[in-house]
């Protein structure tokens, strides 16, 4: 079954039939895990890096926000077998509208943020695709771990 | 017939807009104006009225409760509000079916951006002096509504234009202009121009990928700063992804800053839920 993963959204699956697709990725990032041995895959879609801006919000939509959104996916995937060790994480998004001012620069916030709480926590990104002014749509099928990446102006190929 | 007199030729063909929303308009100027006379100008035009039940019953225009006539409709809603709902409704039929396949959007997807845009430059206008609520609203829904007469065109020269913005990181727009003769944003002006929409609203549909836009008249800034927020957001978001120049330094002139425009956004998924009915009028 294909599962869409809205914006501020995350879902996690351990059925090999289902695919996990997030479409049109500008500055926000998405995030797909996926453990080979378990056979569980997940995927993330935020949209601001910090919950700080609106604790209130972020309690209502924790999958807003990277500090939020991200423990929450690895934790899900846990619940349904999933190991740290073996999980393989792809990143990709962060995408931001031309401006030398960087006041639009959402989406290398967003990337920072995802990096640190990587490195603080020991997990390695096997894969991304990130950053430039290109839209982005990625699936995920849980029985294989194949990702699909889809970018506007590249194509379709596998991540 | 060069590819730019084919272009200007459709929109000397585009259909009016719908003249119920302009008659509603000048009749609401009239304080005295009753519900009955707007609901005998509204009901002329069958597929608004449904249109108009529709959006009321919407939360996102907050009713105290769900309404099944028209009349009813009209005592429950503020002409503010009754302005919203016409100009909605009046635009929604220039976005059916699928009318921005050129810029490789689904059905539904520029629509949907208009409906976005609108709602970020009605949460934005409180930081904006000198733009009322309900101009921010049109104009947000009508910004892109050049794709629509474009899109074939875009079509017919795509690989070029997706070679250009790639290869060269130029803005889409500008790509357009290359190929086409006309952006998606003049092409847009034009049409409101003959639909006879306010000079202020055509300026800022025109120049809504103008990098300085931040620093041009309040509404023109309003609506370009919209549009980026909600592209970036992905919201609608075709073929001309994030290729867009916009020099942000500007949103200083307005006292907004990066957490304001954080807030918004974060704001923007709640309103869209609210608003879901809007999103199925075409």
């Amino acid at each position: 079954m294909k599962i869409v993963v809205g914006i501020s959204d995350m879902k996690v699956s351990s059925n090999p039939d289902d695919v996990l697709i997030t479409y049109s990725l500008g500055s926000c990032i998405g995030l797909v895990v996926w453990d080979p041995v378990a056979k569980v895959g997940g995927m993330l879609h935020y949209m601001l890096p910090d919950s700080s801006l609106d604790r209130g919000r972020a309690e209502a939509r924790p999958f807003m926000f990277a500090d939020t959104g991200i423990p929450s996916l690895f934790k899900e995937a846990y619940k349904y077998g999933a190991i740290k060790s073996r999980m393989v994480v792809k990143a990709v998004g962060g995408s931001q509208v031309m401006d030398a001012a960087e006041v639009f620069n959402i989406g290398k916030r967003n990337y920072m943020i995802l990096r640190q709480m990587l490195w603080k926590n020991k997990v390695m990104i096997a894969k991304e695709d990130i950053g430039g002014t290109v839209n982005r749509t990625i699936s995920l099928q849980v029985g294989t771990g194949t990702t699909i990446l889809k970018v506007s102006g590249r194509g379709e190929f596998e991540l | 017939m060069s590819r730019l007199e084919e272009i200007l030729n459709l929109v000397q063909h585009v259909p009016p807009f719908p003249k119920v929303a302009q008659r509603v308009m000048e009749l609401i100027e009239n304080p005295a104006v009753t519900a009955r006379q707007l609901a005998e100008v509204i009901q002329y035009d069958q597929a608004i009225t449904a249109n108009v039940l529709k959006i009321c019953n919407a939360s996102y225009f907050g009713l105290p409760r769900k309404v099944s006539s028209l009349g009813e409709a009209l005592v429950l809603i503020g002409h503010d509000t009754l302005k919203d709902i016409l100009v909605t409704s009046s635009s929604a039929r220039f976005y059916g079916g699928n009318v921005a396949a050129g810029y490789h959007l689904e059905q539904g997807e520029l629509w949907k951006h208009s409906v976005a845009t609108a709602i970020m430059a009605k949460l934005l206008v409180r930081h904006v002096k000198g733009v009322d609520a309900g101009s921010a609203f049109t104009a947000g829904l009508l910004h892109d509504i050049g794709k629509r007469f474009l899109s074939s065109f875009v079509a017919d020269d795509f690989k070029n234009i997706m070679q250009a913005v790639t290869q060269e990181n130029i803005p889409f727009e500008e790509a357009e202009k290359r190929y086409l003769g006309a952006t998606h944003a003049e092409v847009g002006a034009l049409i409101l121009k003959r639909w006879e929409f306010p000079v202020e609203m055509i300026m800022a549909v025109r120049q809504h990928h103008n990098p300085d836009a931040l620093q041009q008249d309040p509404l023109t800034a309003l609506i370009a700063l919209s549009n980026a927020l909600v592209v970036s957001m992905g919201i609608g978001t075709g073929a001309d992804g994030l290729a867009t120049r916009l020099q942000g330094g500007g949103i200083k002139r307005f006292g907004i800053t990066q957490a304001d425009l954080d807030l918004h956004m974060a704001a923007l998924v709640g309103e869209m839920d609210r608003a879901q009915e809007l999103l199925h009028l075409n």
